[in-house]
């Protein structure tokens, strides 16, 4: 595969500790497209070996529009289903960069390691030293040993290590989109979890073209009121949850976006400094990226102040733990009952949608109702509309705020980038085949 | 003229990164872009934008903008981040005189307005 793709398939056998390449063949690009089309499909390809495929989105990484997005599909050890976590913030991107589209980890390796990307080679490291580590000790060593602070990582804490049902794949510091208990199936693996750096180039089929065609996009965005709201607050306002803003204000520092999406879905609060500072904070862990819109009002409706809500953030983020479960299932409404509740939690989450599909996106349009009418229509959209995004590469959040990221564009533009013919039908059956 | 750029409206998504890079390279990549946002220091949030100029490496901080003449000794206390040095081996910013049409990527791509033209 000649466009918008590192062309390579990395196939990891732990109980071998051994790595292998495919290249990534145009016609099965042209049968499933890309991001969560390929990961089931490599995933059924492997399936006795029960894997975990990472991968990212035939658009990922490039200039369409909020194209941040890659994928972790596997079976979660909790529900037993097939099903798809999105990667954001810059990590899905770093991934298709470093050198391979898709990542297969089969197996079970007989001791703790990591696996190591950068620039098109994979190597399987020794993860000795940081087993028992949390997810920030983790994260902060592997970019100590590269010396590379931009190093992008996947990585579980005790959570996962010790099996709980409610460990996240967590990224580089933040919670992420795992409601699947991810971080489970990694330590169950004796993988802590994996590095991405590289500066790969993707060619485009039409480059002049598919620039031209995102940034009429981009223009077509820009006027929606959604431009003028920042962060988790207004998206919680979107969701009926208005005192959101308020509340968090007092100790919101700045709000960030993932990879060239045009709405910043992260907030950071600052907790251990004066979060009005602009120059930079002498200390050194002073607060949390909110990433996770659920976790923070299930905190918010146990009572917990602002603060403490993100208190309770930033330890479920190190202990590598699912913190809307924790704030479902905790069996008290302090911070410190929250943080001791970790190795103890027990019972199910409600999980909206399917249960393919990551509820830890909004299960409804934000910010505009997309003219429907609630109930199974909405349901509906929203399965096809994480499916899309999951198969293209779209931050999953932007995907339901933005009427102007369509169906059509997306494969318009993969077809600009690929030179391939992908149309809707081919497309109906990747998401069917997803959707069940 | 010249690029400005408001770090505080900065929301770190590196757009402009990106587009500057396709004006280099003609394909997708970060490794020439002469306009990137520094992010390297994610635990305490702090960033912002550099931009390496003929002569000059503008480091856009939230608190305000920096301007380094190139060779000068850095106080490295000030360093803005371990981007900056690989920044000084490329290409300086050339406001995209090639592009037809659209003028400065970056601009353009950028979501939030946070990069503007300005008369010197
Ligand atoms: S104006 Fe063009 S060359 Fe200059 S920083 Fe922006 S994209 Fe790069
Ligand atoms: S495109 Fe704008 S918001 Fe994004 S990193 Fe560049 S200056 Fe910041």
């Amino acid at each position: 595969m000649d466009y918008l793709s590192a062309d390579k398939i990395l196939i990891v056998d732990l109980a071998a500790s051994e790595t292998t390449e495919d290249e990534l063949d145009e016609d099965l690009v042209s049968e499933k497209i890309g991001g969560a089309g390929m990961t089931k499909h490599l995933y059924e390809q492997h399936e006795d070996e029960d894997p975990i495929v990472i991968g990212t989105g035939l658009l990922t990484g490039t200039l369409y529009p909020a194209t941040a997005a890659g994928v972790i599909t596997a079976k979660s050890p909790v529900s037993g289903t097939l099903c798809h976590c999105p990667i954001t913030l810059k990590l899905g991107v770093e991934i298709k960069y470093s050198g391979f589209d898709y990542i297969v980890l089969k197996g079970v390796s007989d001791k703790p390691i990591y696996l190591w990307v950068h620039d098109g080679v994979a190597d399987i490291q020794d993860a000795a030293d940081v087993w028992g580590k949390d997810v920030w000790e983790t994260t902060d060593a592997w970019r100590k040993i590269v010396g590379d602070d931009l190093l992008q990582t996947l990585v579980i804490g005790k959570s996962g290590e010790s099996g709980s049902d409610y460990a996240q794949v967590c990224f580089n510091h933040w919670s992420s989109g795992d409601r699947w208990g991810f971080g489970k199936a990694f330590g169950g693996k004796n993988i802590k979890g994996a590095a991405f750096r590289g500066m790969g180039l993707l060619e485009a089929a039409k480059p002049e073209e598919f620039v031209e065609r995102s940034l009429e996009i981009l223009k077509a965005i820009k006027p929606n009121d959604f431009m003028g709201k920042r962060g988790v607050g207004d998206i919680c306002a979107a969701l009926g949850h208005e005192d959101v803003t308020d509340w968090l204000a007092p100790i919101v520092h700045r709000h960030s976006a993932c990879y060239n999406t045009p709405y910043p879905t992260n907030t950071f609060a600052y907790l251990d400094d004066d979060p009005k500072l602009v120059t930079e904070t002498k200390v050194k862990e002073p607060g949390i990226l909110i990433t996770d819109i659920f976790g923070l009002i299930g905190f918010k409706n146990l009572g917990l102040s602002a603060a403490d809500s993100c208190r309770a953030l930033k330890a479920c983020a190190k202990y590598g733990i699912d913190p809307t479960a924790v704030a479902e299932l905790s069996p008290g409404k302090s911070l410190e009952d929250v943080e001791n509740a970790f190795a103890r939690l027990s019972g199910s989450p409600p999980i909206a949608g399917k249960g393919v599909f990551s509820p830890w996106c909004p299960t409804k349009p934000l910010f505009g109702d997309f003219g429907l009418s609630g109930g199974d229509e909405t349901a509906n959209w929203w399965e096809r509309h994480q499916a899309l995004a999951s198969i293209f590469g779209i931050h999953p959040i932007f995907a339901v705020m933005c009427p102007q990221l369509t169906e059509e564009n997306m494969l318009e533009l993969a077809n600009i980038g690929t030179d391939l013919e992908l149309d809707k039908d081919t497309l109906d059956e990747v998401i069917d085949g997803l959707c069940g | 003229m010249g690029i400005r750029i408001d770090a505080l409206k900065c929301t770190a998504c590196m757009a402009c990164e990106m587009a500057c890079g396709y004006h280099r390279d003609d394909g997708f990549a970060f490794l020439s872009s002469c306009i990137v946002p520094y992010r390297a220091k994610e635990k305490t949030d702090y960033f912002g934008v550099l931009l390496k100029e003929e002569e000059t490496l503008v480091v856009a901080r939230p608190e305000g903008l920096e301007i380094n003449k190139i060779g000068e000794e850095q106080d490295p206390e000030k360093e803005a981040d371990a981007s900056a040095k690989p920044m000084l081996l490329r290409e300086a910013c050339d406001l995209c005189e090639d592009v037809e049409d659209h003028g400065p990527l970056c601009i353009q791509f950028c979501p939030v307005e946070a990069i503007t033209l300005e008369e010197e």
